[in-house]
């Protein structure tokens, strides 16, 4: 495998070399890759030995060089020159080709800046990321990449050898201010020597220290982001000293963050504010910082001096051990580590493969305008092929001549690059928007995306002028001198056709994708997922964020909240819940059979108000729903089917006993399996709790409208506001909406298939009009006769329609290939419909036919309107 | 007169002179890239200071394997490469000098 890949990377970069001296480059390459694959598989260790794929990659700057090596400044700089007062000439060509290609190429420069930013550039303000890991727990019977406890990362501190140092953070929902002005701002707790080790220095003021970090509540003092300072505090230094309300307690600001920094994430809500992990809330009433059971905090080291990351790697197995003696709970964890910061490796996988696909159908598009272009060059060489013809027989070299008609289409290329500067600029904007994913990264062009566009415009330039350049040279001398003749004609025609059908074939590719995707969306619409989407409005609020409410509060005040929810006109019934599904405040927890230790679960631990099943649209199939704020004096819960045919298979679950947190519950119903987290979930075990048994101070208000009716956002927050004005909604979820935004990757990459379907469609359309246009304008004369003869202009048309729709055929023949290839790359985003769906391929084959039609339809009925007189006569 | 050859080129011809007679053997004994050798190679040949052969065709076949080609250093190579040595040895000494200074 690898040594083919290698080979054709050295019989492609061959075509650079000239051909004199191609057939020995390519012996010597050929040969000496043989010898390296023969070496590889015979020594014991390669040692020393390159590998066969970089090894071979060589060839392409030996190509090069050898391309370049007989070249002279002079005869480049005559190119250049001639080059550009070619294109001068043609100044409405040159525009129409250049703005054609600077769509394919702003396309992929402005994809290439998503993943950019997504994959290769790191988070800001930090020194020598590189060197910095992440650290993460796992178990060996259940491998995850998760969090840490505090005696956990203390332990990890204390026994990670090749570390120099260790930090952990967390996010922390925040309300800033208070009163009217209170709003709910994401920040994070960070250990003491966050910023030291991240070598992050302060915009303003001072950054958290160690000594702030020590004893719980001792030092509210936080640090403001670059951002919040701007935005709050319109930039002013004289911040620094002053207090703000964090959750209702004072802190003192002692810093602002430097510009562009956000914590080690690069897929995350940015930070506003930071403040040391003593001064965490109260969680449940508890602090965690002696709990080995409650994980929490994430936690990156760096590398010490020298030390490499198989070395850190492999002292994780100490502090694997370490962990274990710790504390029972750390039965079987494993210590995992990953270089660098960013993206978890599991994220890290997923952008990539949203990348590679992403990528993938830019490349597409620019091979697409490429051939446009090309088709266009082709339509002009024509027009040259007396110039060109002329400087032959005066003893200029095809090569040397078709160097220059390459120069001409790099220098094209570049033009469109040019152009396509605005392009990218704005997707810049307007990527991040669609992007289905919460980006604390700026992923807007910086150099390296304008170093890649220029690359592209270079190869788009190589891409589409070889080949005209290959044509335009051929026939020069014999054909081009007897003008009129059509034997150039002929050979620009058949080109042109395979061109043509070629974009038709991609075009194909991507309006089934896009089709593909498009019913995806659609049919995430329509999902059952366990419970009724359509009319349910939801919005969070965070009663611990505020700081002013200890539990019995909370109680009185989300009964309050709740009857005046019920109170909204239009609202049918409204209820409470920790977690609603699709839309968010997902968590999980350990239950078990009570008296049974050989199965345990973590089910999702649904905290409910009143009324919950009925507002939900869940039904309840066996036993009963759960009663409102007085009326659960005992420990019951309701579990999910899922999770009764988990823990008691055939049979009722109702009146059984659950063991989870504190202690026992006993199960009074059993509701349907609800898709909790996403559409692609199968309904998971789920327990529901009833408020008034266990408590939770970030509660979503859940209304359901009357029938056909709906509320605003705005009354939705109106109504938490007259409960408490200083109470922030999170944001107001339409759970109808959430569902198809649910499917994020496949919505995004839905809009962009979809766009760049339509634009391939266009390409692909202008091109066969072109094509079919030009052979009409080449037998013009032959139209005349035909028709002075007695033709029908009905026949003419057909004369021509057939002959596009031969092409569209053959186009379509070919393009069904490429549906099924992106059709299984796009397999893991489709929902509800399979890779190789045949209604969609109809649909999009239909498209394909009718739009050709139409393409060539319209210039084969021009051809067979030209008048027989004005046509013999030319 | 001609700059004198910089490192790599130096490091090549005194692979070659040291009996590593091919490509992939300069490659390997060098731990240069590949994009880098052949290049240069290319360069030191159009100067006259390698010859490159092709090896015979019975020979390969009879060691089962491609032809290979072949360098060599020529006399102009040898003597660039005794000038090319003297200046890393000045600048390896002048290198070696400065901390004392410091």
């Amino acid at each position: 495998m690898a040594s083919r890949l290698s080979r054709w990377i050295v019989r492609a970069a061959s075509f650079l070399v000239p051909g004199g001296s191609r057939r020995e480059w390519l012996d010597e390459w050929l040969g000496e890759l043989d010898a390296l694959d023969r070496l590889r598989t015979e020594a014991a260790s390669p040692g020393r030995l390159p590998s066969l794929a970089s090894f071979s990659l060589g060839a392409v700057p030996h190509a090069i060089w050898t391309m370049t090596e007989g070249w002279t400044m002079d005869s480049l700089y005559q190119d250049v020159k001639f080059g550009t007062r070619a294109l001068i000439k043609l100044p409405g060509f040159t525009l129409v080709a250049a703005l054609t290609l600077a769509l394919g190429i702003g396309a992929n420069a402005s994809i290439f800046s998503l993943v950019n930013g997504l994959l290769f550039r790191s988070p800001a303000g930090i020194v020598a990321p590189d060197r910095l890991v992440q650290i993460a727990r796992s178990y060996d019977q259940a491998p995850r990449w998760d969090n840490w406890s505090w005696p956990a990362m203390e332990t990890i501190r204390r026994e990670a050898r090749t570390l120099s140092g260790v930090a952990g953070y967390q996010d922390q929902a925040f309300v800033l201010g208070s009163g009217v002005d209170a709003e709910r701002i994401i920040g994070q707790v960070a250990t003491g020597n966050y910023f030291e080790l991240l070598g992050v220095r302060p915009q303003v003021g001072r950054l958290l220290r160690p000594d702030d970090d020590i004893q719980p509540g001792a030092h509210p003092v936080a640090v403001l982001s670059h951002s919040l300072w701007l935005r709050n505090f319109g930039g002013d230094p004289g911040v620094v000293g002053t207090t703000i309300s964090l959750g209702s307690q004072p802190y003192e600001v002692v810093g602002v963050a430097p510009p562009g920094f956000t914590g080690v994430e690069t897929v995350s809500t940015p930070p506003a504010v930071w403040v040391p992990t003593m001064q965490l809330p109260a969680m449940y009433g508890e602090l965690p910082f002696d709990r080995w059971g409650w994980s929490w905090i994430n936690v990156v080291g760096r590398m010490g001096e020298g030390a490499t990351i198989e070395q850190t790697e492999a002292s994780m197995d100490v502090v694997t051990a370490r962990l274990r003696e710790g504390d029972p709970v750390n039965e079987d964890i494993r210590v995992l580590v990953a270089q660098g910061i960013g993206l978890d490796p599991e994220g890290r996988q997923e952008a990539r493969q949203v990348s590679a696909i992403l990528m993938v159908i830019v490349g597409v598009v620019l091979v697409l305008t490429c051939t446009n272009v090309a088709n266009l060059f082709l339509a002009r060489a024509g027009g040259r092929r007396t110039e060109v013809g002329v400087r032959m027989a005066l003893g200029a070299g095809r090569a040397r001549l078709a160097r220059q008609l390459v120069t001409e289409s790099v220098l094209m290329g570049l033009l469109a690059a040019a152009l396509a500067v605005p392009v990218v600029l704005g997707a810049g904007r307007f990527l991040p928007l669609v992007f289905p994913y919460t980006l604390a990264v700026p992923v807007g062009p910086d150099g390296t995306v304008f170093l890649f566009l220029t690359l592209v415009g270079v190869v788009a330039g190589l891409l589409f002028g070889l080949a005209p350049a290959w044509a335009g040279t051929r026939h020069a001398v014999a054909g081009a001198l007897r003008e009129g003749t059509s034997t150039g004609a002929r050979s620009r025609n058949r080109l042109g056709n395979v061109l043509v059908v070629a974009q038709l074939a991609l075009s194909l590719g991507l309006v089934t994708g896009a089709g593909l995707l498009g019913r995806s969306v659609m049919n995430a619409r329509t999902a059952q997922p366990g419970f009724a989407p359509r009319g349910l409005v939801a919005g969070f609020v965070d009663l611990a964020g505020t700081g002013r409410y200890d539990q019995p509060a909370a109680m009185a005040a989300f009964e309050r909240l709740h009857r005046a929810a019920e109170a909204i006109p239009g609202a049918r019934t409204a209820t409470l819940a920790n977690q609603v599904p699709i839309a968010g405040g997902h968590t999980r927890a350990t239950v078990r059979p009570a008296g049974r230790d050989d199965v345990d679960y973590e089910a999702e631990l649904v905290v409910v108000g009143p009324a919950y099943f009925e507002t939900m649209g869940i039904p309840v199939v066996q036993g009963r729903a759960l009663g409102g704020f007085h009326d659960e004096p005992e420990r019951v819960v309701v579990v999910n089917q899922a999770l009764a045919r988990m823990f008691w298979p055939g049979e009722s679950a109702v009146g059984k006993e659950l063991a989870a947190e504190p202690t026992n519950w006993r199960v009074v119903g059993v509701a349907g399996d609800v898709q909790m987290r996403s559409l692609r979930d199968e309904g998971r075990p789920a327990v529901y709790y009833p408020l008034s048994q266990r408590y939770s101070p970030y509660m979503a208000v859940t209304v359901r409208v009357e029938a056909g009716g709906s509320i605003l956002a705005s009354s939705l927050r109106e109504t938490v506001a007259s409960v408490d004005p200083g109470l922030p909604v999170a944001s107001v979820i339409d759970l109808h909406e959430a569902l198809s935004a649910s499917l994020g990757e496949t919505r995004t990459i839905g809009y962009l298939v979809g766009a760049f379907a339509v634009l391939a469609l266009v390409l692909a359309a202008v091109g066969l009009y072109g094509l079919v246009s030009y052979g009409a304008s080449q037998r013009v004369r032959e139209m005349g006769i035909r028709m002075a003869l007695g033709a029908e202009p009905a026949s003419l048309v057909r004369l021509f329609l057939t002959r596009g729709i031969v092409i569209a055929v053959l186009g379509v023949g070919m393009g069904l290939a490429v549906s099924f290839g992106l059709g299984q790359a796009l397999e893991g985003m489709l929902y509800g419909v399979g890779a190789t769906d045949p209604g969609t391929v109809a649909v999009a084959v239909t498209v394909l036919l009718a739009t050709a039609a139409l393409a060539a339809w319209i210039p084969a009925r021009r051809a067979s309107r030209v008048d027989a007189a004005v046509s013999l006569r030319e | 007169m001609p700059r004198g050859l910089g490192i790599t080129s130096l490091q090549i011809l005194n692979a070659i002179r040291d009996g590593h007679a091919y490509g992939l053997d300069i490659v390997a004994s060098t731990g240069l890239p590949s994009g880098t050798v052949y290049p240069t190679l290319g360069r030191l040949k159009r100067s006259g200071l390698v010859r490159a052969s092709w090896e015979d065709q019975r020979r390969a076949e009879r060691e089962g394997r491609p032809r290979r080609r072949y360098y060599d250093v020529t006399a102009s190579g040898a003597s660039a490469l005794a000038e090319g040595a003297a200046r890393v040895a000045d600048l390896a000494a002048a290198l070696a000098v400065r901390p004392e200074e410091a």
